[in-house]
Order: structure tokens, then C-alpha cells, then sequence
């Protein structure tokens, strides 16, 4: 009869971030150890709080399937001698399986004819797979950050305190560190401080639920969610959304009781982010506003227990945030006191990298990389402004209040920069560079602002390749990826056209002082190629999300320099390969990038001399193909794409024709290299959009 | 609760549970966790049970008496349990409950923060107690200490004493706390603010301060290697308030101040290690005593301590494999 199996993991009060993670670890190691044994099980459902972590499996079969395996013995060769009696070689085999030599079989293998028998495995019984299993489970879990406590050698997030290990009505003994399982769980810290018995996995949810715990996650989220909407709407305000604090919250609470509180209205005038992040950074508050989307003075707190007398907590909650409050305004009101510009200076002893010098000689850096940009994109007229906010741009770290809040950087220099008297652009350009902060965030609206944007991050990934630091796997310090696809969202989403090996090259030059003298592994290719490697590689990732990877490489091959135009190829790219005309197309294609690759390397540069053509085909596809780039190349320059490749499909009957009639490989040296030129002139022009042998032919076509 | 209250109903909750009341130390400490009594004593196998007031000076945090939260020197009530007991959250909860703080009228919260010393090598995991959302206490368990595995872990408490006790008699200013009835906090100790933070941020000479650190330096190192672990710790304690000093003056700078640190940690590791060779040739004597704390829990998977520290080779040849490769290279 299936029996449920239950794993609790009581403890010390567990970090909310560590939760869902743990939750994962032990799920995965317990079903995997399951399916490993053949041990068939219903659903699997993960519990958690601060004080538990929790798999309840329902209905476990008593015992794991019964295999019948195959086992191979010596060869048939090896297991009988020149008399056909069994050698000692098949009589050991046929001993460990406990037959006698008659019984076994003979099987067939690539390698020739082995004995063989076929054995029976019987699955193990549910109670020893899942004792191991849960052994193994519990300590597997791996948190970012543990510890060990009294004298155990074990570690994991806080000190565990109790387990609970039930299969059915049954213990399973698992030792972990100094605790031994058994069947006693535990309420809510304060009001069910009482040992809890229970008799069956099955009672986990209402028992705990019953001691004012809601262990099921989403289940507590919820109930937050709900909470907090109806506190809002008695306090006669809205929720700020925040979808990672209202995941925070939820972890930090066993039971969520919100409580609404006020603080003094004078506090208004500060920033709303200063306010915002006051409240919610150190005290996990929620802030309230009115239907307009302005900040109202009010806050919902969430306690862990619902406490006899609100206003005594309350009492609390409002004292702390009024200190808070208090240092914030002592903060905004002290670093206003010091113009933006005059902080510039003490920019110089603050270290970015120890090898590429102080943040005062990242931002000269990044103010001419960003002058250089603004022309060759065609925006030179915002040079002041780039000018002067490039320059306001870092200021803000070293105002006392960025220094308490990190999170606050360009929301204060641009506060700041308005307290002070700069231009408005300038002070949206400071806020406006940091954007997009994260793959949702939104981008800058103006230009110097996404400029220097790109000329910091650019600075930033060609350092940090040109000293050795460049991302390895998991490791990327300097979020060089995420600062790489922002300059590419940047680019596209502004529509910049300039040329990014050259951008590069720019940056390395400013560079040049810091990384002249660092020396390169053997082998290992130069800054610059690397960097242009690193963009290959996010763009493929970003535009694979939404294009077929084929079409990318593709687009890729034939160049990326200019990003907007690369864009625009593979949306004009995409848009044929899909189509059931494209694919003879492509063979054709493919026909004339095999013979370039293959032959264009042994023939001189020139040109084609049309008076070599001797055959009606190859003089026809000349033709059509010199009128075909003269549109082609008036199409690409007004970036029409699409026309560019409806005009190159246009050429396919002539190539066809001319692969069926002309020979390439002519005899004469004279005639075949004039050939080939033409070939490779017409891959030439194919590769201004894409590089088209990189396009795989579907093999099956779709039904 | 007056404010010596507070410190009385914590001493005897403590001294109750079996905990030893130590006089603070009389060293200038920039935390209760520098004195030896939980420093030094976190190392090796030997139980350590204490519960002190430590006085703790932060010459940076010095605002001249004008500023309602901040100080110069203000009091931590400091506790060490170790072995860390099985019940040591029950045991906490408790002393709140003594000093007026129902969890069940409040929000009593343990809410992770990771705490390190970089002066100290020192480190541990645990939580910041919130009473309504206040920091009340910093619960640490200890993993190492002076570079040290700690073993057995103790739990390190630190009560805030003046904010709790701000809590407690529902005051805004920390110089409105009543120390007995009808004399405040500000009687007691506003004048010594005023000036203690004049002399760390205006007055105190530098030149005089690096000269001392120096010296300080240089003793504690000689002290250490003629094994005499604990003055030279005392002169450790000495280097890093004087790098406090020096700190608050502004004296050192940003590049500067990563390698004091660094020189003030040499120190200390020298002086943990020093500390386990001595505790090692007393035979641990703690170790044959019957004190605990709370609830013991047996050892199921892992080497008691006492097998532990056998394992533990003390005068490591330290940094032998840099000389060899600088020879080579040279």
C-alpha cells in the first residue's frame, strides 16, 4: 500500500533569499534518488519558512520495480575449452550469479558471442532507499553562505534544530549534525511554542497551519498580497508595487500581519527614491501613494506575529523609520551644501580598479569616448551637455547619502545637480546614464544621457578585457554582460550608427597608459578581438531569443560592425527563411560560397573581364548580376534590406543555369579564374546581408 | 527600567543560567567582541561561559554630545556561550522577556546579517535581533577567529545597551535615558562625549599617534615571540584603537588604510595562535571542569572539539611556498 513521505529540516532562523534555492536542492536530490531506485511516487509538493524547510511526496510505493537485467559473462571463447567443458572463467561467473553453467545463455554483441544470464533485480524496500535518500538529501543542500555550530562538521544555512523524517506512520532515522530524526515538529516561535506530534505526512499543512504557520509559500504570499491590498485600502492610499519585496517579506514571516503606519508629512520634500529606499531597505516597509502616484506619508509594516496591541508595536516601527527619515534629511541637507562640480576632485581617491586608476580618470576616459561617439553618430550638437554631465556623471559617490544607499547613485547626482543649478538635461543626462539598470528596466530618453552610458560601459568592458579580467563562466565581477548587452540595447534602441571596432579601438587608445605594459598570455588575442568576440556572443544570445540561430550566425559573419544595419539584415533575413521558396535558394547560395572557399584562395585579385566570358550563361548571369548590385548596393545604402534580398533572389535562375551549363573548373587557367572572380564577386555582394552557407538546409520538412 | 537596571536584570539573567560576570576590560576596545574575555576565549576546545558590560569607543562616531543616536563610547552588554547551547535563541528571548519585551506584544524578528571583522581575521553568521523593527542585538555564531576554525562555535550576543534602553523608557534622545531615578544619561557622560570627540576629530596629534602605532607594533610582535600571548594581545588592542584615532582624524588614506588593517590582523592572528600554544601547554584546563550552559547536545557526526584541535597544527611554517618562489624568480 502507498504510504506519503514526509522531510522536514527545522531551524534557526534561515536567511529569506536561502528558501526557495534549499527548497530546490532537496526536491531535486530526493526525486532523483527515487528514480534511481525505480521507487514510483504521486505528486511532490516543497514547504518553506524561516523556520522550515519541508517535501512532502505522496503516495510512495512500498518498494522499488523489479528489473530483469542481462549480464554479460567471458566470451564464449574464454568460457569453454577444446574439449567444450566450461573453464574456470565460466564457472566463476556462473557462481557469483549463484546458477550452475547450464543455465546460462549466450548473447550476440558487436564484439562476437559472450555468455550471458538473464537476473532478476528486485527492488529494495521504500524505507531503505528513502533513509539513504534523505541522508543524502539533507546534505546536499548547498547555501551560498553556511556554518557549523556546537561541535558538528556539518554545515548549513543556521543551526537545525529538529528533523522530522515520516513514511507513513513510521520514523525514518536520518542523523544530521547533533539532531536525530523524529515525528515532533514545531508552530509558530510564539504563539504554538508546543512540541506538535504528527501521526502522518498527510496532517504536515493543517497541523502546521493549526500553530499559526502557513508553510506552503505560495500559499503565504498570497495571503500577504491580500493583506496588504486591504491595509492599503483602509489607510486610503495604494501599494507601491514591488514584486521582490513582497518575495522578501514573505520569507521573513511564518504568518504576515501588516500593520499601517505614518511618518511626518515635512519628510515629503525629500526624493521619493530617498524615501522609497529609507523605508524599504533596511526596514522592509512597503510605501503607500495616492491615485496620482505620489507618496503619501504613510507605510505598511509586516510582523511576524499579530501582536496583542498594534499601536504599542507601531509605536516601534515609526520610531525607527523617524530616525531613519532624520539621516536621510541629514544627508540630502549636508550634501547639498557642496556643489556636484566640487565633489569631482575627490573622485581622484577613490579607487574603480586597482590597474586602471581612480573613477576621476574613468570619467576623463569616458567624457572623450563619449564626445568621439556623439560624432560619429551624428549628434555632435549635444556635446555640451555630454560635456558637462559626463563630467557631474560619478560625483554622487561621494555624497554621504549614495554612500548609505548605493542603490541611489544617479537618482542623487541628478537631485543634486538640479539643487546645484545645471542645466535639466545635464541632470537627466546623470540619472539617464545608469539606464537600463536590468534587463526590464527602461532606456535612457535622450541622448547625451545613452551616450555616456555607452562610453562608460565601453570603457569599463575594453579595461577590464585589456588587464585579463575578462568573464569567466559563472564569474563576471564587473557585470560585464549585463553592461554588454545594455550598450547593445542602447545602440539599437537609440538607433546609433557608427562603427563599434572602431569605438572599441577609440576606448583601447584612451586606455593605452593603463594597459600598455600588461602582458599577454601566449596565444591569446589581442584586447580589441576579444571585446568584438564577447558582442558576437551577447548578440547571438539576445537575438537567438528571437530569430532561428542559423540566421543569426548568419547575419553575424557577414559583419556587425555597424549594430543597427546587422539588426535590420536579420529582421529582413528572417522574414524568407521561412518561406518554402527559400530553400532552393539557398543550395544555389551555398553552391557559390563552396567553390569561393574553396578555390578563390589559389586565384589572383582582379577583376572579371567581361571579354573572357565565352558562354551564353556566364554572360548572362554578368549581366544580371552587375545590374543586381548596382540596385543592391543603393538598397543597402538606404537600408533596405529586404529589397536587397528580393534583388539577390533574383539571381537564382542565372546561377542555376550557369551551374548547369558552364563548366567552372574550365581547362584553361585564363577561363576558369575569370570564373571564379565572378563567383566571387557575386559572394561578395550576397555577404552585404548575410553569409548564406551558414543557413542550415531543414532536412525534414515540416509537416 | 532605569539604565543600570538593564544591566542589572541582563547580568543576573545571565549569571543565572551559569555565565560569569566579568568587570569589563580596561583597554580601550572598538567592540565587546576585541576583549580577550570573547576574542581569545573563542579559540580552542575549552568551554567559556561570560556575560560583561564592555564600554566601547568609536572615535569616528564621535558627534561632540549633539547628535541624539551617535557616540563616542557607548556600553555593549556582551555574552559568550561556549559551546553555543542547544536553546541559546530560548535563552535570549528570555533575558527579554526579564526586561520588559513580551513577544507577544512586540515583533521579535531574527533577521539575517553576516558579521566580519577584518581587523580581527575574525567572522560569523547569525542574525540582527528586530524588536518592532529595531536592531536590538547582533546574535553571531563565531566560525573563525584570528584566521582559526571555531571550535566548538560560540554564540556571540551583543545588546545595544543605550538603544535598547532608549526603547525601553520610550525616549528619543540617547541623553534623556535615566541612569537612576532623577539623573540622566547626559549628567553622566555628556561632558566626556563633548571632549573625547574633540580630541578624536580635532586635537589628537598624528604624528604622536603613528609613532605609537608603530611601537605598539613592534611590541606586540616581540611580546608574541617570547610567548607571552597575552600582553602582546593587550598591545594589539592598543595598535587598532590608536588606528581608530588615526581613522577619525582622517590621518589615513583610502590605499593607506587597507594595509593597517591588514597589519593590525597580523597582529592578532600572532597573538590567537600564541593563545592556543598556551592553552595547549596548560592541558586545557577548562576542559575539566563541568561548566555548561543550557541544553548540551550530544556529539552524533563530527569530532568533539578536544579531537579537533589535536588535528590543528599550531606554528605553521607561514608563507614558506612565497619565499621559495620569490628565490626562484630572483
Amino acid at each position: 500500500m502507498a504510504r506519503d513521505l514526509l522531510l522536514e529540516v527545522g531551524a534557526e532562523e534561515i536567511p529569506a533569499s536561502f528558501i526557495g534555492p534549499a527548497l530546490d536542492d532537496l526536491k531535486r536530490v530526493l526525486t532523483e534518488r527515487m528514480a534511481e531506485a525505480r521507487l514510483k511516487h504521486g505528486d511532490v509538493r516543497v514547504f518553506g519558512t524561516p523556520r522550515r524547510l519541508a517535501v512532502l511526496v505522496r503516495d510512495v510505493a512500498d518498494a522499488g520495480e523489479d528489473i530483469v537485467k542481462e549480464v554479460l559473462g567471458p566470451s564464449a571463447k574464454a568460457a569453454f575449452d577444446a574439449q567444450g567443458k566450461p573453464t574456470k572463467a565460466a564457472e566463476k561467473f556462473a557462481e557469483g550469479l549463484k546458477l550452475t553453467v547450464d543455465k546460462l545463455g549466450r548473447s550476440q554483441t558487436a564484439k562476437g558471442e559472450y555468455l550471458s544470464a538473464r537476473v532478476e533485480e528486485k527492488g529494495r524496500p521504500a524505507a531503505d532507499i528513502l533513509q539513504e535518500a534523505l541522508h543524502t538529501a539533507v546534505h546536499s543542500v548547498n547555501f551560498r553562505k553556511s556554518m557549523r555550530w556546537a561541535d558538528v562538521d556539518v554545515a548549513f544555512a543556521r543551526p537545525v534544530q529538529w528533523l522530522v523524517a515520516l513514511l507513513g506512520g513510521d520514523v525514518l532515522p536520518v542523523v544530521f549534525g547533533d539532531v536525530k530524526s523524529g515525528r515532533v515538529t514545531y508552530g509558530h516561535r510564539f504563539l504554538a511554542p508546543g512540541a506538535i506530534e504528527l501521526k502522518a505526512p498527510a496532517d504536515y499543512e493543517a497541523a502546521l497551519e493549526k500553530a499559526h504557520v502557513v508553510a506552503d509559500i505560495a500559499k503565504r504570499r498570497a495571503q500577504l498580497v491580500e493583506k496588504l491590498a486591504s491595509a492599503a485600502k483602509a489607510a486610503g492610499g495604494r501599494l507601491m508595487e514591488d514584486e521582490a519585496l513582497v518575495d522578501q517579506v514573505t520569507n521573513l514571516v511564518e504568518l504576515p500581519s501588516p500593520v499601517v503606519g505614518t511618518f511626518e508629512e515635512r519628510h515629503l520634500d525629500l526624493p521619493p527614491e530617498v524615501l522609497v529606499q529609507e523605508m524599504k531597505s533596511h526596514q522592509r516597509y512597503f510605501s503607500l501613494t495616492d491615485a496620482s502616484g505620489k507618496l503619501l506619508p504613510k507605510f505598511i509594516a509586516v510582523s511576524n506575529t499579530p501582536v496583542r496591541d498594534e499601536k504599542l508595536s507601531l509605536r516601534g516601527y515609526e520610531r525607527v523609520l523617524r530616525s531613519r527619515l532624520a539621516d536621510g534629511r541629514f544627508f540630502f541637507d549636508e550634501d547639498r551644501k557642496t556643489p556636484l562640480a566640487d565633489r569631482v576632485e575627490k573622485l581622484g581617491r577613490v579607487v574603480w580598479q586597482g590597474q586602471l586608476g581612480t573613477y576621476l580618470e574613468k570619467v576623463e576616459r569616458f567624457r572623450s569616448l563619449a564626445m568621439w561617439l556623439a560624432q560619429q553618430a551624428g549628434r555632435a550638437g549635444e556635446g555640451a551637455t555630454i560635456e558637462r554631465a559626463s563630467t557631474l556623471a560619478k560625483a554622487d559617490l561621494v555624497t554621504g547619502m549614495v554612500g548609505e544607499f548605493p542603490e541611489l547613485q544617479g537618482v542623487m547626482g541628478r537631485e543634486y545637480a538640479r539643487a546645484g543649478g545645471e542645466p535639466e538635461p545635464v541632470a537627466l543626462a546623470i540619472f539617464e546614464h545608469y539606464l537600463p539598470r536590468g534587463a526590464e528596466d527602461a532606456l535612457p530618453t535622450q541622448d547625451a544621457g545613452a551616450l555616456i552610458g555607452i562610453a562608460d560601459r565601453l570603457d569599463s568592458l575594453c579595461g577590464i578585457f585589456a588587464i585579463g579580467k575578462a568573464p569567466t563562466g559563472a564569474a563576471d565581477p564587473f557585470a560585464l554582460r549585463r553592461a554588454c548587452i545594455a550598450i547593445i540595447r542602447l545602440v539599437l534602441g537609440r538607433g546609433y550608427r557608427f562603427k563599434l571596432s572602431a569605438a572599441v579601438d577609440e576606448a583601447l587608445r584612451l586606455l593605452g597608459p593603463k594597459i600598455a605594459n600588461v602582458k599577454r598570455k601566449a596565444g591569446e588575442p589581442a584586447p580589441r578581438e576579444q571585446v568584438l568576440e564577447f558582442f558576437r556572443g551577447r548578440l547571438k544570445a539576445l537575438w537567438g531569443e528571437q530569430h532561428r540561430t542559423d540566421v543569426v550566425e548568419a547575419v553575424l559573419a557577414a559583419g556587425f560592425d555597424d549594430l543597427v544595419a546587422a539588426q535590420k539584415r536579420l529582421e529582413a533575413l528572417s522574414l524568407i527563411v521561412g518561406r518554402a521558396d527559400f530553400q532552393p535558394l539557398a543550395v544555389a547560395f551555398k553552391r557559390v560560397a563552396n567553390i569561393v572557399e574553396k578555390q578563390g584562395k589559389d586565384v589572383k585579385g582582379g577583376s572579371i573581364n567581361p571579354q573572357k566570358l565565352v558562354d551564353e550563361p556566364e554572360r548572362h548571369l554578368h549581366t544580371a548580376f552587375t545590374q543586381a548590385r548596382n540596385t543592391v548596393t543603393g538598397l543597402v545604402q538606404a537600408d533596405d534590406f529586404a529589397g536587397a534580398l528580393r534583388e539577390i533572389t533574383g539571381l537564382k535562375p542565372a546561377v542555376d543555369t550557369f551551374f548547369d551549363k558552364v563548366m567552372v573548373m574550365a581547362e584553361d587557367k585564363e577561363l576558369r579564374e575569370n570564373r571564379i572572380r565572378l563567383l566571387t564577386e557575386i559572394g561578395a555582394l550576397f555577404n552585404q546581408v548575410a553569409d548564406f552557407s551558414k543557413i542550415q538546409a531543414e532536412t525534414s520538412a515540416a509537416a | 527600567m532605569y539604565f543600570q537596571d538593564l544591566i542589572f536584570t541582563l547580568q543576573k539573567h545571565w549569571a543565572d543560567q551559569g555565565c560569569i560576570s566579568p568587570q569589563p576590560y580596561d583597554l580601550e576596545v572598538g567592540a565587546g567582541t576585541m576583549a580577550p574575555y570573547t576574542f581569545l576565549r573563542a579559540l580552542g576546545p575549552e568551554p567559556w561561559n561570560v556575560a560583561y558590560v564592555q564600554p566601547t569607543r568609536r572615535p569616528a562616531d564621535g558627534r561632540f554630545g549633539e547628535n541624539p543616536n551617535r557616540l563616542f563610547q557607548h556600553h555593549q552588554f556582551q555574552v559568550i556561550l561556549k559551546p553555543a547551547p542547544k536553546n541559546v535563541q530560548a535563552l535570549y528571548l528570555d533575558s527579554l522577556r526579564k526586561v520588559g519585551i513580551d513577544p507577544m506584544a512586540h515583533d521579535l524578528r531574527f533577521v539575517e546579517d553576516d558579521w566580519e571583522s577584518p581587523t580581527l581575521g575574525a567572522w560569523g553568521l547569525g542574525w540582527e535581533v528586530w524588536c518592532d523593527g529595531m536592531e536590538v542585538t547582533q546574535f553571531t555564531y563565531f566560525q573563525q577567529c584570528g584566521g582559526f576554525d571555531c571550535k566548538p562555535v560560540s554564540a556571540e550576543l551583543t545588546y545595544g545597551l543605550e538603544r535598547l534602553c532608549m526603547y525601553l523608557q520610550n525616549v528619543e534622545n540617547v541623553f534623556d535615558i535615566e541612569w537612576v531615578k532623577g539623573v540622566k544619561y547626559r549628567e553622566v557622560f555628556h561632558p566626556n562625549e563633548v571632549e573625547m570627540s574633540k580630541y578624536a576629530l580635532h586635537e589628537s596629534d598624528p604624528q604622536m599617534l603613528f609613532a605609537l602605532f608603530e611601537a605598539y607594533e613592534k611590541e606586540c610582535k616581540r611580546l608574541t615571540e617570547r610567548q607571552l600571548p597575552l600582553p602582546a594581545y593587550d598591545y594589539a588592542l592598543k595598535c587598532s584603537h590608536t588606528f581608530n584615532l588615526l581613522d577619525a582624524r582622517g590621518a589615513i588614506s583610502v590605499t593607506e588604510r587597507a594595509n593597517f588593517i591588514k597589519r593590525v590582523r597580523d597582529n592578532a592572528r600572532l597573538c590567537a595562535e600564541g593563545y592556543l600554544q598556551m592553552r595547549e601547554r596548560l592541558g586545557y584546563p577548562l576542559l575539566k571542569t563541568p561548566w555548561t550552559v543550557g541544553e548540551q547536545p550530544p556529539v552524533l557526526e563530527g569530532k568533539p572539539a578536544s579531537d579537533y584541535w589535536k588535528t590543528v597544527q599550531l606554528n605553521k611554517p607561514v608563507e614558506k611556498k612565497e619565499k621559495a618562489e620569490v628565490a626562484r624568480g630572483a
